[in-house]
Order: C-alpha cells, then structure tokens, then sequence
C-alpha cells in the first residue's frame, strides 16, 4: 500500500492536461516506487486559490502545486521575466528555454522561498477576443476595456498597448462581455472556449502576446521527508509527466479551436506583431531592473 | 477518525450554544492539530474565505436593506401593497406577500424582509384580529421570497462556493420565475387558512388612492429598474449593482422622503456592520471547515456513495433534496452554501444537472430551512417580533410549508422554470 | 475590590468596542464609496481603477473581524442554545464558560498564528496594490485580540454575576415608526 501520500494541487477542472499530468506522474512514481508512493489530486481548487495553496505549499499541508508564474512574480524574480509580454516568439522558443539550462536555472531559483521547481508545464499562448470588431492593429485596441487579471505585469501591457485594463473577477466576465460593460478579454483557446466566452466575444485576434510556462513545485518539508531515492523518483517522474502534458495540450488546444471555428467565431491571423512588440518597451524597462535580469531577457532572446 | 472529531467537536459546541462561528472554527482548529498539520491553514483559510470580491455583495445589499427600512422606503410600500390586495379574504395576509415580493426586488436578505415586512405588518396584523401565529407564519414564508427575486446575495455565494464560473445574472434571472411562483403558492395558501379562520378583509381604496400610494412608493420601487436594468444594459456588475442599491436608497431617503437623519444612517450603518460581520464571519470560518472536508475527500467519496445508489437523476435530485432539507434544518443557509456547493454541485453536474438550475433548487431548499427550528433565523425574527414561542408558530405552519415544498417539487422537476427567463437573454 | 477591578474593565472594552464599530462603520461607508467609485470611472471616465478591488477587500475584512468582535462584547452571534435552557439555572454557566473560553482561545490563535501568516507573507507584494501579502492578515491578529479580550470581560463579568454581555444589542432593531403614507 501507499507509504508515501503526496496531496497535489490545481485550479483547473478535472481532465484538465495539467491535471491528468499529474495524476500520470502519479502512476510513474507508484509503478517505479514497487507501489509506495501516490498522489492524489486536488482538481477544481478544491484547497483554495493559487495564491493561498501557494502558502499552504510552503508549510508542507500540500505538498504538490501546479501554479501559475503570476502569483511567484513578487518572489521569484525570474518568474516575471517568463511572464513578459512577446518574451517567447513562439510556443517551440519557450520549450527550448524552458527545457534547457535557462529552464534549470530558474527551477533552482525557488529553493530560497521554500519550493522545489520540478518542472514546466503549458499555459498556452494568450490572445485578445472582444465582441466589437477585428482587432488587426494596436488601433483597433485603442480606449477598448479589456478585463485581466490582477497583475501588475498585465495591467501595464493592456495600458501601454492602449487599451483600458479592466480588473474584474473571472466569473463576471462573460456577463459583462454580453451587456457591454467591458469590450473583451485575453486568454488561451482552451479557456476561451470553456468559459464561453467565444459566445459573446467573437472576434479572437492571434497575437500570443503571453506564452507564459506553469511549474509544478513541491513543498520544501515535503521533499525534506523524502528519502534520496524516493526524490529522485519524484523528479523524474515529473519529468516524465511532461511530454504527456503537451500531447494532452496539443489535443486540447486543437479540440477547442474546432468547437469555436465551429461557432463560427472569427479568427484573426494576420497581424503585424511589431507595433505590438516595440509597445512592450516601457514594460520592460518597468521589470526589468537589475543586470543579471537584463542578461536572462538576452540569453532567452538569443536562444534558438 | 479526523471528520469524527470534525463533525463530533462541531455538534457538542453547537449543543453547548457556542455562536456558530466559533463552533467551526474551533472544530477545524482541533482537527488540523490531531492531523499534525500547520494550524496556519486554518486562519489563512477564514481570512481568504471572506477576501473574494464578489462577496462584497453581501454587506451592501443588507447595507441597503438597512437604510430603505430606517429612510421610510419599506414603510410605502406595505401602504401600497395594502391598496392593492388588502381587499382579499384575510387581505393583511395578502399585503404582507404582495410588500414582500415588491420589497424582495430591491432587497436579497430573507432576514432582513422578515424584519422589515414582519416590524411594520405583524403589530398591524394582530390588532386587526389575526392570529399571531399566521401572521409570524406568513411573514416568515413570504420573508422567503427575497431569495429567489434578483438581487440575492445567497445566488452570489453560491456562485463563489461553485469556483466563481456560474454567471451571476444568470442565477439572478433564473429565480424570477420560482420566486414569483412562490409568492403566487403563498397567496393561496394564506387565503384558505384565512377563509376557514374567517379573517377580515380591509375596504378597497379606489385606483385613486392606490396610484396615489403608487406614485408615493414609486422612488423606492424603482430600484427594481435600475438594479435589472443596469445590469443587463452593461453599466454595472451584478456585484456592483448592490453598492447602486445601497447609493439610491441612501439619495432617496435623504432627498426624496426626506426621513433619513444622521441618527438613522449611524444606527442603519451600524445594523449593517452587527449583521454582516456576524453572517461573513461564519462563512470565513465555514471556509476553513469545509478546507478540511476537501482535504479529506469528503466530497470524492460522496459522489461514490451517490452512484452506488442510483444513477438515475431524477432519484438523485429527490435525494439531494432531502439531504438539503436535513441539512437545512440544522445549519444556515450561508455556511451550507459555502460547505455543500462545493460537495453538491459536482455530484449534480455528473448526472447533468444544469448548475444554474441547481442553484436554485438549493437556494429555494436552504431558503425553507430557514424556517425550520432549531437553526432558523427567518423564523426566530419573524417569532421575536410577533412575539410569539416557535412552538406556537410551529403549530400552524404546516400548509405554509406545503405551499413551500410544492413549488420546491416544481422548480426541481420543471429546470425549464429556471432555465427559460435567462436563456432569452442570450 | 474583584467587582471594581471588572467595572473599571469593563470602561474600557465598552470604549474599545465602541471605536471597533466605529471604525467598521466607517469602513463600511468607504467600502460603498470605491465600489461606486469603480463603476464611475469605468463607465465616465473610461479609465477602470486597478485599486479600487484589491482595497475594498482589505476593508470588508476589516470591519468583519472588528463587527464581530463588537459581537462577542454585545453578545449578538448567531448561536443555537436550545440545550443550555433546558439545563436547571443552576447549572447554567457551565456551557456558557466553556463557550466563553472556546471564542477566547481561538482569539488567541488567531493572534498567534495570525503574527506568522503576516511574517510569512512579507517577502511577497499583492498586485497592483503594492503593499506586502502579510498585510492582508492583520485584521485576523487584531480581531483575534479583541475576540480574546472581551471574552476575558465575559468571563469577568460572569464571575462577579454581573450579565455576560455589555448591552443585549438586537441586531434586528426595531423599524421606526411611520411618519407618512
Ligand atoms: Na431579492
Ligand atoms: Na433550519
């Protein structure tokens, strides 16, 4: 039987890629550990919001957490320069960073806050969609409100690319879509269709202003608990969960374009991302401040 | 062995009188220490419980039901409901359902109906001859109808319980027709008891005077409009528009009816912080109660038990039902909404139970448990004012509570009830 | 000489109390006007406020742990004490101390382990707002104070037979009369 119980944390539902990831972790780590480690998922925010399991995951009450980059930029400050905007040219530049000595260096950087990084997972590529027109310029953006979330980082690209960033809880969003009280939103295929949002916001421009990576961490007092054998197997079999992740990913991203094509939504390809990039200027000014950061943002950039 | 002493330590303190707040919190506390994990959780988790915007909802709508009692608001619109219905059999009866219903579209908080209809109706009731047990009973039913008729802010949290993704004017439309449903049942019901008691009638009017009393009530009345009408024409939230509410019925009070003096609004401020900390404190901590429920599959195990016994819907919505209705009977409606969406609502969505139905079936369900001793806030208010035992009151409630169960059967059977006024909105 | 000592006591958790209440009522007041605040410049001025959310928060929590604290001094929590009546008189006081220190206790908590979720949350900053994370949980370690300290008072006050609580306050006050149609 289970010696070892891990708890595992996730906002997303159930049958989430990032959930059914972890629980394939789970699967490697009991099959190579003769059935003595398990884990058991907590989906839907079943423990409470990122930033609370954030906090619960440093006292070791869970001790496995996929979290967003957002909630660790006040702390890690390596997570806000993954979490800028156009950072990644594409989603195959994140993976080479994320799964290179970049990537590696990163993970370590949470072990002074008490998280052992274990690995990277898919948060998708974020676009904007609103209810009124094409979006193929930062024109079209101009004086539009556009819900985000609340981050700094977020507020600071919707205001320089000069559109209104509106703060507004996620559940509110599709109501205040139809009714008008804000214009659209930004976000991945995936959520942008499970939220039907496509519903009421029909025009999607792709213009992957954030590609932003999620990471799996695990409770320094957890880990602490674990023998060397019983880490290693934890880590490679976090490891391991990753390439199921993308696959999952891919089939996800893929069947929620379908259903929102399907709609008849109005996808918008061609746009010249590169008012958009020169926009992001400020914002990085902003962020990024010290050298090593501005090292880090060249090193991403430069990789291939 | 740790939800033994969960629910064990829950019962004997809730036994022993300890405020409701405090037999959760203290029960999560002891059961997080025999589990040998950090307390810490415990109090980030009745800290974060009540950091959720949308809830702020709740103490402006009480904020707003406060003022329209203390500003003269509520007053008008029992003397224009009185015109309207009072010439019925045990017409007062009617009038306390009609101001209900009218007082429920600008107010969400059923204790706060039963307060403000049952303050200025029972006293008025009694001298005319009724019993005080039907007014008390009547009053506390009615008070049940500002649940279902938007704006509500039981529909908020049960939105927050389910993770925050069920719209919100969703929910708010779908208890139109079931609140109204319910205010029709309760009319009924009212009239036979009081034709077989042979209550009086009061004269009618004329249309004069009740267009008059309609104009006079109009102001107060209009924040109906203006919460619906707001929200759907896209210039506030449906969260915001209970800080809208609180704002007109303050500008109307003060401006309007001039009867809101610095006195009152201290004393309706000061009504609104006594009930919202008392009601927003027990959700903080139900928040940490129901942490450790999740934190020990509770909720899992639960949908298991469900499918071993049926896997038919109709069976399972029966059986959710009574669970509720149990479950009702000894919790308030808050913290149950808090601790058993989170339970419910996933066994529901398994059998295909549409959430914004659920919500109102559960918000109808809880709703009559408020009712019901020994944890029934409606009914205690609605008992202190008529000053009557509950016992009294239990008496005679019964075809009330028919009246109540039967549109509940209705509303759980027919999703169309709920379902229909939102999606021709879409 | 014990009864002077809880009179004087009392002087002051009747004071601090009534600043508590104050201070939620304020905040309550406050909280209304950001919130409006929020919708105005969304819907005039065209220009949502970032901070107007992330505040109004912090507020509610304030005056929810303050209003509940003016609670236990006023004695209005929601509790369910059909067994404590059908107990003889005499015997009375023994659920109603248990119940005093339980709230007692867990306000102490809330001080203790309150202090570590402030430290814990210093070296993170909230969005928008700024402010350290720990901030948010101060209202937990000064409401759980209070919660402390009036509980103490009722424990005061019950053993010199003085009535638990200050003023029955009833939380449902009574409707003012008509003065019109
Ligand atoms: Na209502
Ligand atoms: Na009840």
């Amino acid at each position: 039987e289970c010696e070892v119980t891990l708890k595992s944390s996730d906002t997303h539902p159930d049958g989430y890629p990032t959930v059914e990831a972890v629980k394939h972790m789970g699967a490697l780590a009991k099959e190579r550990s003769g059935g003595r480690i398990c884990i058991e998922v907590f989906h839907s925010a079943q423990l409470g919001e990122e930033k609370d399991t954030i906090e619960q995951t440093k006292f070791g009450v869970i001790d496995l957490n996929r979290v967003s980059m957002g909630p660790f930029n006040n702390l890690v400050e390596q997570t806000k320069i993954v979490s800028l905007p156009y950072i990644f040219r594409n989603v195959n530049h994140m993976h080479k960073v994320m799964d290179g000595a970049i990537g590696d260096e990163i993970l370590a950087a949470f072990a002074p806050h008490g998280f052992v990084g274990l690995a990277y997972y898919d948060g998708g590529s974020r676009s904007f969609y609103n209810s009124q027109k094409p979006i193929k310029s930062m024109e079209d953006l101009k004086g539009m409100k556009v819900r985000v979330m609340q981050s700094d980082i977020f507020v600071d690209m919707m205001t320089a690319m000069g559109a209104s960033a509106t703060p507004m809880p996620y559940g509110e969003v599709y109501s205040a879509i139809q009714t008008g009280v804000i214009e659209g939103a930004e976000n991945n295929w995936p959520s942008y269709e499970s939220s039907g949002h496509f519903e009421v916001a029909k025009y999607y421009t792709l213009d992957e202003h954030l590609i932003v990576p999620e990471v799996l961490v695990m409770s320094q007092v957890s880990w602490d608990r674990l023998s060397p054998e019983d880490q290693e197997i934890v880590k490679t079999a976090a490891k391991d969960s990753v390439p199921v992740m993308r696959k999952l990913w891919k089939e996800r991203e893929k069947a929620s374009e379908e259903k929102i094509r399907a709609a008849g939504a109005e996808i918008i390809t061609e746009i010249d991302k590169t008012p958009f990039i020169e926009a992001m200027i400020p914002v990085y000014e902003k962020y990024v401040t010290s050298p090593e950061m501005r090292d880090l943002v060249k090193r991403i950039q430069a990789t291939r | 062995m740790e939800m033994t002493i969960l629910f064990g330590l829950f019962s004997v303190l809730l036994l022993i009188g300890t405020p409701v707040a405090f037999c959760l919190g203290a029960a999560s506390l002891a059961t997080i220490i025999y589990m040998g994990l950090s307390p810490i959780v415990v109090f980030q988790r009745v800290n974060s419980g009540m950091n959720v915007f949308s809830l702020i909802a709740v103490p402006l709508f009480i904020y707003a039901g406060d003022l329209m009692v203390r500003g003269g608001i509520a007053q008008r619109i029992v003397a224009f409901a009185g015109s309207l219905v009072g010439h019925v059999r045990g017409g007062l009866g009617q009038v306390n359902i009609a101001t209900s219903t009218l007082f429920g579209g600008i107010s969400g908080s059923a204790v706060a109906e039963a307060a403000a209809v049952g303050g200025l109706m029972i006293p008025q009731m009694k001298e005319r001859g009724y019993g005080a047990d039907y007014a008390v009973n009547v009053t506390s039913m009615a008070a049940l109808i500002a649940l279902l008729i938007p704006p509500s802010h039981n529909m908020i949290l049960y939105s927050i319980s389910a993770g925050g993704n069920i719209s919100i004017a969703d929910l708010f439309t779908a208890g139109i027709i079931p609140g109204l449903l319910l205010a029709v049942s309760l009319m009924v019901t009212a009239w036979i008891v009081a034709v077989k008691r042979g209550y009086p009638t009061e004269p009618f009017p004329g249309f004069g005077i009740a267009l008059r009393l309609g104009l006079i009530a109009l102001p107060g009345l209009l924040l109906i409009a203006i919460i619906f009408g707001g929200v759907r024409s896209g210039v506030f939230t449906a969260t915001e528009s209970s800080c809208i509410a609180a704002v007109y019925a303050l500008l109307v009070t003060i401006f309007v009816y001039r009867q809101m003096t610095w006195a009152n609004f201290v004393e309706a401020t000061f009504g609104a912080v006594r009930t919202t900390a008392m009601v927003l404190l027990i959700i903080g901590m139900a928040s940490a109660f129901s942490w450790l429920m999740a934190y020990d599959k509770v909720p899992a195990r639960l949908i298991e038990l469900m499918s071993g016994i049926s896997e038919n819907p109709l069976v399972i919505l029966l059986l959710l039902n009574v669970i509720l209705l149990l479950l009702g009977t000894f919790m308030d409606m808050g913290p149950t909404i808090i601790i058993v969406t989170p339970i419910f609502l996933p066994v529901a969505q398994a059998f295909g139970i549409d959430p914004v139905h659920f919500g109102v079936i559960m918000i109808l369900n809880l709703g009559i448990g408020l009712n019901t001793p020994p944890v029934g806030g409606v009914q205690f208010v609605a008992c202190a004012v008529g000053k009557i035992s509950i016992w009294e009151a239990m008496r005679s409630i019964w075809p009330f509570y028919g009246a109540g169960v039967f549109v509940l059967l209705l509303v759980t059977y027919i999703p169309e009830l709920s379902l229909w006024l939102p999606a021709q909105f879409k | 000489m014990v009864k002077q000592f809880v009179e004087q006591l009392a002087g002051v958790t009747g004071r601090l109390s009534r600043l508590a209440l104050w201070i939620a009522g304020i905040s309550l007041v406050v909280m209304t006007l950001l919130v409006l605040w929020q919708v105005f410049t969304r819907y005039v001025l065209h220009e949502p406020s970032h901070l107007t959310e992330p505040f109004a928060v912090v507020l509610m929590s304030w005056f929810i742990f303050l209003g509940a604290a003016v609670g236990t001094h006023e004695g209005f929590h929601m509790s369910f004490d059909v067994l404590t009546h059908a107990l003889p008189a005499r015997l009375r006081w023994v659920p109603e101390v248990i119940s005093d220190l339980v709230v007692g206790l867990f306000g102490l908590g809330m001080v203790w382990w309150g202090v570590q979720l402030v430290l814990a949350g210093m070296d993170s900053t909230m969005p928008l707002v700024g402010l350290p994370d720990g901030v948010t949980y101060i209202p937990v370690v000064a409401g759980g104070a209070l919660f402390a300290l009036f509980s103490l008072e009722r424990l005061c006050r019950r053993s010199v037979g003085l009535p638990a609580s200050a003023h029955v306050a009833d939380p449902h006050n009574p409707v003012p009369e008509v003065t019109e149609a």
